[in-house]
């Protein structure tokens, strides 16, 4: 009865090149990322220039291929961030429950009602914009989600009989909550980190597209969304390869986020 | 009833907390207010006027206390950009903009996510659900503002029925307005349809598994009448809660698109705000934003009381 | 009598698999007569529900019928049209389901749910519908039915859900009643009372009823006619009394003889445990906006003794605290207080469900492994020996040290949960509920083990259970339990054969032995005595006690030994402590 986990393959397989291109696109690019060329301005794709050029006569590719670096780079270690935090305030407040989990939850709850883009915004217009910024920002936004999975997964864990038998051989609490608790979360803490990929993606997306994210020179996808958009009309490949790029992405990991839910069913 | 009373409480809580929290923090950040209105080079004594003018030589429980006693009469103070406007003056011209984009996005959403969230789950396993998944999975990775840049080119310059830019204000003309609002309400909307309706089917078929759609069946019910008359109302309880986020998410989305279809409303005025420094404006906006997405909460919160008699006795 | 009423013939039902199909009912024939009462006996897996889910219709999607007839009054109700099979489900047959709790619709009221039947099948008015709902939830034992139709299933208790059921499934008047394992989610106490109603309504009502039970002792309770099943096929069938008295197949005599010879007491009198006035509390989680510090009392000033090589059984209903003293004694609650003895052990525990008794995240090994490390065992080879060297003493190959928990039935993971608990070499094992969660056969199975490990290593157990039959059968001395009290506490045969406590009496009424009872009708509890709530300041059996004076209202009866030198008896009974007479008439 066992289906081929196809959502699995095909987001693995679309991640994977994906990722391959972008690695290439940190020591290789077909033409420099910054090098403008007055000649070749607002050209379509073609096989010269595979995604067309830019307004300053920039190599669409080349500058996609580097950008999705700074993507990949803010989106892992945001979601790394928000794991790592995420996970030992979630299974130190989902075992030990009381007054701190309450208040702890609490807040979590009211951070966890405000869509991201908008938590991302406001704190932004705190500590101001730019890269690393944009990281601090994200990761810190990210830790209640991944705080509220790990602690309901402890709590259902806490009262299995399998913990209780490890307490009675006199196993202490921080041995339980991470020899014998966590690894059984592994899956939907995987689950949740591809979601909470696709999260930082679009939110760093977005930011840099209103011009509050990544700032120049570093490349990125959504501030060239942001440039291409003038030009929608004259050189729509420049605002359209950055999106579907963005697109690609996501897919890619809400595919594989799907086939790991399949796995945890 | 005391359960209302607890919930009122607990929102009063929250949203003092909240007004706190963005006060303070907005209070100690770099960057002093005075210096970014006047520029670095002003006077000592310039400066000294300015700040005293924003009591910004005042301790920030003193400025918090006073600040909150005139924001409740709705005097949020005075814009460092617009020196002409009172913050008040500048929400109340850009608020109704964002709130009429979300509401029609709403709208969008439930008239087109229910319907098809039902029959994915009708029919699950299917052609018709196959199909509605894969549409689903596409849709909700396409961000709102890629989507919005995609049906300006298609509608402005393919078909050639929108016109970029040619926003009307609601005074001027409310159709041109509302028509205008409908490519932005869309952009907005459909990412989020994607996830209502794959969270309604997956809610249903979850509901269908259960001991008591046997026990309908086993009455002589048809498959209609047991998904209507005994799932439905089940499958809606998470939906409720799920719906609060979506409506949260959907305020952030037309923040966003406001910057795509240049619509004068909270999103852009927020974000000139945060790039001129402007904090006063920043503050309210953050302000009015939260209280919006806090009250929401708070009436999905009552709502679900009002679905699940578990929750209201108990 | 003799009018057909279902005929089941050749019904064959699979699941497609990667292999080819898996038959689960095989060539299967059965009748049931008009006015018949015939059960269904057999362990998960048999096939038993999904014969019945066939007859009434409600097979999944996946499985196919591919053979077979199944008639109804001479109406052949395989291939019909979903249409067609509508009019006759909820009208000519209807279905008691095992869990109460889920199977009725927890956003729905209860008079909608009872009267949806109704509604469906008949073009009676709204007025009409509502009173003979009225009527049909008094007929089934339930009080204040006026204000029950308003209320929703999650504010009563499950005994009144099941009512519940049964009203929905008769009010309709249908043929044929299926009831599916109808009393295997309740109390001994309350099952006794269903099965009761479901006679009456069959005395009433001339219904025919198909009981679908793994429980050998209800089929024989309530059944004429019965059918053992086995892997999908009927090995045996017949009078119910006979069938079960006289099994032919093997397959059926491993059922009835499924109880290990009772066990020789042990002579040992070194106490290993001494439990004085123990008090045990469960205390709320705080809550944000709650300034009272909840603290539930749950067991109250009990004192007893463990004897080495003993095993002491604890029974009582459910919620009465057996499960949390033993949790207390391991170490598991802290919230106590009085006096626990037991010098330098390290009790060790056997749970109830094997399915969430093993993490399922690590290896078998690995687990078994957990207890040496925790000793200081650190010599990872001489672990490895002594996991190997257990997995053989509970019966099983050392290559199980490989496997994850899900790999493994549920009889071979209690085993592991058995090997889990003597890994550390303790002598006390507390035993709660060990083979509740278990089928018959492999019930014995499992009680062996206990029995054949309790001699080979000299153990002593506190064999917790609701179980009276297996009590009876593995014990040396017994306590019974009743809201967070001893009520009585005896050798095990002076227990069973002079209960003399109201609730201990009403335990053994309610059970369902294997041998015959001379009265005809067995429960002698008054029904409408169901209220278990507590008697502040007097006797906690009071509300449902038969015998309660004024006396009982306000005094807490003593605990009072009525037995013999060497032999006692405790009994904590008002009359008892006034002298007065026990009589096995009683």
């Amino acid at each position: 009865m066992k289906k081929r986990n196809y959502s699995l393959i095909i987001g693995l397989i679309l991640t994977g090149i994906i990722l391959i291109i972008t690695i290439i696109g940190q020591f290789w690019t077909p033409y420099a990322v910054t090098g403008m060329d007055s000649l070749a301005k607002n050209q379509a794709p073609s096989l010269i220039h595979l995604m067309g050029t830019d307004n300053f006569g920039r190599d669409v590719f080349s500058r996609v291929m580097n950008g999705c670096g700074t993507t990949f780079f803010v989106a892992l270690s945001t979601v790394a961030i928000g794991c790592f935090f995420g996970v030992i305030i979630g299974s130190l407040t989902g075992f030990y429950g009381g007054l701190l989990d309450e208040i702890v939850m609490r807040i979590n709850d009211v951070l966890l009602s405000f869509p991201s883009v908008l938590l991302v915004l406001i704190f932004i217009s705190f500590i101001g914009t730019g890269k690393y910024k944009i990281i601090i920002a994200l990761g810190v936004m990210f830790i209640p989600s991944f705080a509220r999975i790990v602690r309901s997964e402890v709590i259902r864990y806490k009262s299995q009989e399998f913990v209780r038998s490890a307490q009675v051989m006199g196993a202490g609490n921080l041995r339980i909550i991470f020899v014998h608790i966590l690894p059984n979360t592994a899956v939907s803490l995987l689950t949740a980190a591809a979601i909470g990929f696709n999260n930082a993606v679009l939110a760093e997306a977005s930011m840099s597209y209103l011009g509050l994210g990544v700032q120049p020179p570093d490349p990125s996808l959504g501030r060239m969304l942001s440039e291409a958009q003038a030009y929608i009309f004259t050189a729509p490949w420049y605002a359209i390869w950055p999106g579907v790029v963005i697109v690609l992405i996501i897919l890619g990991f809400s595919q594989i986020s799907e086939g790991l839910r399949a796995i945890s069913d | 009833m005391k359960y209302f009373i607890k919930k009122i409480i607990t929102l009063i809580i929250t949203l003092l907390f909240i007004s706190l929290l963005t006060f303070t923090a907005f209070s100690v950040i770099p960057g002093d207010a005075a210096i970014s209105k006047l520029g670095v080079d002003a006077s000592p004594e310039a400066i000294a006027r300015v700040r005293a003018e924003y009591e910004l030589d005042q301790p920030v429980m003193t400025r918090y206390v006073h600040w909150l006693e005139k924001a409740l009469h709705g005097d949020f103070g005075q814009s460092y950009k617009y020196d002409t406007m009172t913050v008040t003056q500048l929400l109340k011209s850009r608020l109704p903009v964002t709130i009429l984009l979300a509401v029609m996005s709403f709208v969008i959403i439930v008239v087109i996510a229910l319907p098809l969230g039902m029959l994915s789950a009708r029919f699950a396993g299917k052609w018709l659900d196959v199909l509605i998944n894969q549409l689903t999975q596409i849709t909700m990775a396409i961000p709102s503002f890629f989507l919005g840049i995609i049906l300006t080119y298609v509608f402005g310059l393919v078909f050639k029925v929108f016109q970029p830019g040619g926003y009307v204000s609601m005074e001027e003309d409310m159709k041109g307005c509302i028509e205008y609002l409908i490519l932005p309400a869309v952009a907005v909307a459909l990412p989020k349809i994607a996830m209502v309706v794959k969270y309604l089917r997956n809610s249903v078929l979850s509901e269908m598994k259960k001991d008591y759609v046997r026990t309908a069946y086993s009455k002589g019910n048809s498959v209609n009448q047991v998904l209507y008359g005994h799932v439905l109302r089940n499958a809606l309880i998470p939906v409720i809660t799920f719906v609060a986020m979506v409506v949260a998410e959907i305020l952030a989305g037309s923040l966003v698109i406001e910057q795509v279809f240049s619509i004068p409303g909270m999103g852009r005025l927020m974000i000139t705000s945060i790039s001129t420094r402007d904090y006063p404006v920043v503050q309210a906006a953050v302000l009015y934003i939260t209280s919006i997405v806090v009250i929401i909460n708070f009436l999905v919160d009552v709502l679900y009381q009002l679905a699940d008699p578990r929750v209201r006795t108990a | 009598m003799d009018k057909e009423l279902l005929k089941i013939e050749n019904l064959t039902i699979g699941f497609p698999t990667k292999s080819g199909i898996h038959t689960v009912v095989d060539h299967v024939n059965l009748e049931v007569g008009k006015g018949e009462i015939v059960g269904i006996v057999g362990e998960s897996g048999s096939g038993k529900s999904m014969t019945s889910l066939a007859v009434m219709g409600l097979l999944s999607e996946e499985a196919q019928v591919s053979e077979g007839s199944i008639r109804l009054n001479g109406q052949e109700l395989l291939g019909m049209s979903r249409e067609e099979r509508r009019k006759i489900q909820g009208r000519n047959m209807s279905m008691i389901f095992q869990e109460p709790m889920t199977s009725l619709n927890p956003v729905m009221k209860i008079g909608t749910q009872v009267g949806e039947s109704l509604k469906l099948h008949t073009d009676l008015d709204k007025e009409t519908i509502r009173k003979r709902v009225i009527e049909t939830l008094a007929s089934v034992g339930l009080r204040n039915p006026e204000t029950l139709i308003d209320q929703y299933p999650h504010e009563i208790s499950g005994g009144m859900r099941q009512r519940v059921m049964i009203a929905m499934a008769i009010i309709n008047h249908p043929d044929l009643i299926i009831a599916d394992e109808p009393t295997t989610a309740l109390d001994v106490t309350v099952q006794a009372q269903i099965l009761n109603l479901l006679k009456k309504i069959h005395r009433d009502t001339g219904s025919s009823i198909l009981f679908i039970s793994h429980d050998l002792n209800v089929i024989k309770e309530v059944c004429q006619k019965v059918v053992v099943m086995y892997k999908g096929v009927i090995v045996e069938r017949g009078d119910a009394k006979e069938v079960l008295k006289h099994p032919k197949h093997e397959y059926t005599r491993k059922l009835v003889a499924s109880m290990p010879d009772q066990v020789k007491k042990s002579q040992n009198t070194k106490k290993l445990l001494e439990v004085s006035n123990l008090n045990v509390y469960y205390k709320e989680n705080k809550k944000l906006f709650s300034s009272k510090n909840q603290r539930k009392h749950i067991i109250h000033n009990m004192s007893f003794d463990l004897y080495e090589g003993e095993i002491l059984g604890v029974v009582g209903e459910s919620g009465c605290g057996k499960s949390t003293l033993a949790k207390t004694i391991v170490g598991l609650n802290k919230e106590f207080d009085g006096k626990m003895e037991m010098d330098h052990l390290k009790p060790q525990m056997v749970f109830q469900d094997p399915f969430s008794s093993l993490n399922p995240a690590r290896k078998i090994g690995w687990i078994m492994e957990e207890p040496l490390k925790l000793k200081g065992i650190k010599d990872k080879k001489q672990r490895k020996e002594m996991v190997d060297q257990m997995l053989v003493e509970i019966g099983l190959d050392p290559s199980f040290a490989n496997r994850y928990a899900r790999e493994l039935s549920g009889g071979q993971r209690q085993r592991i949960s058995i090997g889990l608990s003597l890994m550390r070499g303790e002598k006390l094992i507390i035993a709660d509920e060990p083979v509740s969660a278990l089928d018959v056969t492999v019930q014995s199975q499992i009680l062996r083990l206990l029995l054949k490990l309790h001699d080979e290593k000299n153990l002593t157990y506190m064999f917790i259970s609701h179980d009276l039959n297996v009590v009876h059968h593995m014990c040396h001395r017994v306590i019974v339990m009743y809201l967070g009290r001893i009520v009585e506490m005896a050798d095990v045969d002076e227990l069973y054969d002079h209960p003399c406590h109201p609730y201990t009496r009403m335990l053994f009424d309610s059970i369902l032995t294997d041998e015959e009872k001379t009265a005809t009708d067995c429960v002698t509890v008054n029904e409408l005595l169901q209220d278990a709530s507590e008697n502040e300041g007097g006797c906690p059996f009071y509300h449902r006690c038969h015998y309660a004076g004024e006396k009982c209202l306000n005094d807490v009866p003593a605990l009072t030994d009525i037995g013999t030198p060497g032999h006692p008896h405790y009994v904590r009974c008002e009359r008892i402590e006034y002298g007065e007479k026990y009589t096995a008439a009683d």
